[in-house]
Order: structure tokens, then sequence, then C-alpha cells
């Protein structure tokens, strides 16, 4: 009886005892989750910060890069409208203070610009059209063609691309002057017209690697319908290579337009000198002049020779705004086209 | 009238050929032929004369005198591959940097996008050339708001223009790097995002994701935009060897003399470019390798 009552009495101390310590433990574990919930929260918090802190400072740098890139844009502009009372005035950092384009006339008249601008047009969209088609129709052989000295042929438009001009420029002078192409568009357009020219064998490189990465069924199912090869690239492949299209025609144009190795070498007559040409004789001319003139008197310099600095930018957007107003209508599509392109091979 | 009936491989064989047949005989006329004939130039006097241009054998008399007679194209030599060697990583770096920028999601992004190619429209030529000539390539927040002279309290004068200069060379490796940044940004477009995901997973932090997979991952996009800017170097307008060349031939009318300087720097590019072709092979052949394993 005796042992039976202190095993009662054992067992119900256990049990009040297991009874209490899961009283503490539910207490304790709720303890802890309230804790752990609310440091989780703080965690919430610290990460938030941290993603804010991060992208302000991602912020930071892409906003002062762009004042990189930016700034010599809108120092051009700036300076190209100030005249001579704002060059001399010390409050005007940025702003002039009369609205003038006195600077503009000026430039205007001294590059001739229409007959520069139709010379660089010619030269840049006509090169540029041109390199677009011939590239891609070659660029298509190479992607979608196994023959015989494939891979020689390829080999050789990596080497065309890593010669620099250069070294091949004074026969090529000698050839184009034998053919009587001097003094005309042809030096440009025919190099073009076969997939050479100004960086071509880049832009066949491009074109390669857009056409690899095409699935070869639209292909297949248009030669099924009985098309040819000729046939198959010009209605199926060429319409879909818009994106690599876009890419190479705004290199081509833009670099054609900069140019001024080449133009310098075959176009040696004034009439057919293109913009950027026209720019560089204007700021030979205009340096020249400002020598001249730091020689002859001293008191006329501070008002004169600014303003002849001032018109030289003017010069300068006025040969920049063309393929800027391009750039800016094709911007979107350009960035867009290059990430579909597969520019970067692979 | 009976057809004329190929086999199924040599029809593929010419019709590829007739695809590509555009480009070699554009290779045949204004690459190879001209390389050629620069070549044979490169040993000779070329003279004008009522005929033409008469050649006379010289030997490597052009070759010699470049290393003798001429003053110039050494010193320009030496400048040429001082400033390929600094500025071709710097650009890799930026370039990568500015890519990597870009190809982070944010609000503005395609605005970004639009500045920071800028470079590749305006800066490809005579423009900025002129625009660096008349100071628009100095910054001038580092000559204005006299941070310049609260930056000499601290640093000495010596130690502080040749920085300042750098800053200025570099806002030019910045204008540089468009095209490169552009192969990047669309390099890294292809990198799998599930393959940053499995990283975060197993505890990578973003450095070591970065190394471990970004770096890897883009490095045949290096090794293109390594070769870009080499050859971009060699051979961009401000070149002064460049210069110095079309200044010989169309100045000194001197065709012989330039075609065997072109010839020389042509060769000093291969052996660079051979150099980096070497480099990359073992490097590019090591990740695939891992790729397989």
């Amino acid at each position: 009886m005796n042992a039976l009552q202190t095993a009662w009495r054992q067992a119900l101390e256990t049990a009040q005892k297991t009874g209490r310590r899961a009283v503490r433990m539910a207490q304790t574990t709720g303890r802890r989750a309230a804790e752990a919930a609310k440091t989780t929260g703080r965690h919430a918090v610290v990460k938030r910060a941290k993603r804010l802190a991060s992208a302000a400072f991602h912020y930071l740098v892409l906003l002062s890069l762009s004042y990189v890139f930016l700034f010599p844009l809108f120092y051009m502009l700036s300076k190209s409208m100030m005249q001579t009372w704002d060059v001399a005035d010390a409050t005007v950092q940025w702003i002039p203070k009369k609205l003038d384009f006195a600077n503009y006339a000026a430039a205007f008249r001294a590059l001739n610009y229409w007959q520069g601008f139709a010379n660089s047009v010619i030269e840049a969209v006509g090169s540029g059209l041109l390199q677009m088609v011939s590239c891609a129709i070659v660029g298509y052989g190479f992607a979608r063609y196994r023959f015989p000295g494939h891979g020689l042929f390829l080999s050789l438009v990596v080497f065309t691309f890593l010669v620099p001009p250069q070294s091949i420029v004074v026969p090529l002078f000698i050839f184009f002057s034998d053919l009587g192409w001097i003094d005309t568009h042809l030096p440009f357009m025919v190099p073009s017209l076969f997939g050479h020219g100004l960086k071509g064998a880049l832009f066949v490189l491009i074109f390669i690697q857009f056409f690899r990465r095409m699935p070869g069924v639209l292909e297949e199912a248009a030669r099924i319908d009985g098309a040819g090869a000729l046939r198959t690239f010009w209605a199926i492949m060429f319409p879909l290579a818009r994106p690599a299209m876009l890419v190479v025609f705004l290199f081509s144009f833009v670099w054609h337009w900069n140019d001024i190795f080449e133009p310098s070498l075959y176009l040696r007559v004034p009439t057919y000198y293109n913009l950027a040409q026209r720019m560089a004789v204007f700021f030979g001319d205009a340096n020249l002049a400002m020598q001249q003139m730091a020689m002859q008197t001293s008191a006329d310099v501070i008002g004169v020779a600014p303003t002849t600095m001032n018109q030289m930018m003017a010069a300068m957007v006025l040969t920049v705004l063309p393929i800027l107003l391009v750039y800016l209508v094709l911007q979107r599509y350009f960035v867009e086209s290059v990430e579909r392109t597969g520019i970067a091979g692979e | 009238m009976r057809r004329f009936r190929l086999s199924m491989r040599v029809r593929h064989y010419l019709e590829g050929y007739g695809f590509v047949s555009l480009w070699i005989i554009g290779f045949f006329l204004f690459m190879a032929v001209p390389l050629g004939r620069s070549l044979y130039f490169s040993f000779h006097k070329l003279t004008m004369s009522q005929h033409g241009l008469v050649a006379t054998y010289v030997g490597g008399d052009h070759y010699r005198a470049a290393f003798v007679t001429d003053v110039h194209f050494l010193p320009l030599l030496r400048d040429t591959m001082v400033t390929m060697l600094t500025n071709v990583p710097l650009i890799l770096v930026f370039s990568m940097f500015s890519a990597l920028l870009l190809n982070r999601r944010a609000v503005g992004r395609i605005l970004f996008r639009g500045i920071f190619f800028l470079p590749v429209i305006i800066a490809s030529g005579a423009v900025l050339r002129k625009l660096l000539e008349l100071g628009a390539g100095q910054l001038p927040i580092f000559r204005d708001y006299d941070l310049f002279n609260l930056l000499r309290r601290f640093i000495p004068g010596q130690v502080l223009l040749p920085l300042l200069e750098f800053a200025d060379s570099l806002t030019l490796v910045m204008w540089d790097a468009g095209v490169q940044t552009l192969i990047f940004l669309a390099g890294l477009q292809t990198i799998s995002p599930q393959l940053y995901e499995a990283a975060r997973c197993d505890g990578a932090t973003a450095w070591e994701s970065f190394w471990k997979i970004t770096f890897p991952m883009i490095l045949p996009m290096v090794f293109v935009n390594v070769l870009y800017s080499l050859v971009n170097s060699f051979t961009k307008t401000d070149n002064r060897v460049m210069d110095h060349i079309l200044n010989v031939v169309f100045r000194n009318n001197d065709f012989g003399y330039g075609s065997a300087i072109g010839w020389m720097y042509f060769l000093l590019i291969a052996v660079v470019l051979g150099l980096v072709f070497a480099l990359f092979r073992k490097s590019l052949a090591n990740v695939e390798g891992r790729g397989g394993a």
C-alpha cells in the first residue's frame, strides 16, 4: 500500500514536472519565436536599407559617368552660342546672355555646309547601305554553307580585320588613281559593294554571328516549298536580319561620317570634301588666323580669338548634329538590336 | 533540253561559293593585291616619270633607313606601344565596369544606355580630337570649385599634377570604351540568371559569383575586346605612326619608304596580336575544359 502510494506520488510528481517543463518549454519557444520575429523584422529593414544604399550608389556612379560623356556635348553647345561679350564676361559660365546664332552663320558659310553635307550623305549613306547588303550576303554564305576552303576564307576575314589600313594605303591609292577614281565617291562605294571598305570585315563577322544563331527550320521549309538558294536568302533570311542590319548600318554610317583618313586621300578637291574634312580645314585656317593675330596685335586678341574658337565649336556642332539626330531616332532600336545580334560572339 | 544535273553536295558548295565569292573577289582586289604590291614597293625606289611610276630595286635600304636615318619613326613607335599598353587594360576594365552597371535592372536604364553609347557615335574620328584640343576633354571639376587648391593642401604639386593629367587621360579612355562596353553588355545578357540563383542558394557572395560565374562566362568577350581595342588603338586616326606614314607618302611622295614602314608597323601589330592569341588560347581552352568536366 505504502509502496503503491509512493509510486503514485512519484508518478504524479513526474507528470507535474513534465507538465511544468512543457509549459516552460512552450513559453520559451514562444518567447524565442517572438524574438526571432523581431530580429527578422530588423533584418528586413537592414536589408532594405542596404538595397536602397546600393541603388543610390548605383545611380550616383551612373550619373557621374553620364556627366563625363555628356560634358563635351554641353560644352560644345554652350561655347558655340557664346559671343565676344559672353567670353569677356566672367559671370557667364554656361548660358550666354543673349540667343545669337552669329557663330553658326559664320561656321555655316566657312564650311559651305550644304555641299559638304551632300558629300557626307552620299558617302556615309551610300557606303553604309552597300556594306549592309553585301556583308549580309557574305555573312550568310559563311554561316550557312560548308565548302572546301571555308576555314581558310574565314581566317582571311579575320586577317582583313587585323591589317591596318595604312600598310596598304599606297598601292590602293595608285590603284584608284590608275582607274581615275580620285575625286569621286567610287573609292568608298566599290569596296563597300564587295563587303570591304571601312571595317567591312568586322561587319561580315557580325552577320556571321547573327545568321549562325537563326534556326534552320525556316530555310528548310522554304527549300521544301521549292525556293532556290537566292530566293530563300532574299525572301526569308534577309528580312529577318533586321537587327543585325540596323547595327551594321548605324556603325558604318557613323564611321564613314566621321572618317577623315580615307577621304583625305581620295578626295583632294575642296568641292568634294565631306563635312569632317571641311571642319578640319576650317580648324586649320582658324588656328592659323589666331596665331597671326597673336603675333600682330595683342589688344584685339582677347576679343577676337575666343570668337574664332566659338565659331570652331559651332562648326563642330554642325558636323555632329546629323549623326546625333540619327542616333536619337535609332537609339532605342540600336541598343535592343545589339543584344539580339549576338555581336559578342560565342 | 536536258537539264544539267549536279549532285546535292556540289550544289551546296556552289551555292556557298556564290554567296562568299563577292567577298573573295573584293579580298583580292582590295586586300591581297595591294598588300603584295606594298611589299614589292617597300624594296624599291619609286620615281614619277612620264610613263607613270618607275621602280628600281634598292633591297633592304628602306628598312635600314627606318632605324638609321629616320629620327621620328622609332620614338613614334615607342609612344604608340606605350599608349597601347596603358590604355588597353584601362579600356577593358572600364568597359567591363560600365557594362556591369548598365546590365543591372534599374529605372532609366534605356536612357543611361543611350548616354553611354554616345562615344560610339561621336568619338570615332576628327570631332573628338578637336574637342580635346580645345579643352573639352578636361573635366572642369578639378579646376573649378577650388578643388585643385584644396587638394594641394594635402598632396604636393609634383604628385598632384601628374595625377590630374592621368584623370584627364582617363576621360579619353572612357570615350574610347564605347564599342567594348557594347560587346560586354551583349555578352552579359547571354549568361543565364539560373547560374546566379544557384550560386546564391549555395551562399556565394556577389564578389564570388562575379569571379566564378560572370568572369569565366565573359572571357570570350574579353578576348574579342582585347583584339578590338588593340586593332583600334593601332589604326585610330589620332595614331601618330599613321600620321607619320601619311606624311612620308603624301608630303614627301616617298611611296617606297612609306610602304616599308607600313609593313614594319604591320609586322609589329601581328606580333602583338600573336601574343594575345597565344595567351588567350590557353585560358579559353581552360574554360572549355572546366565546362566539360
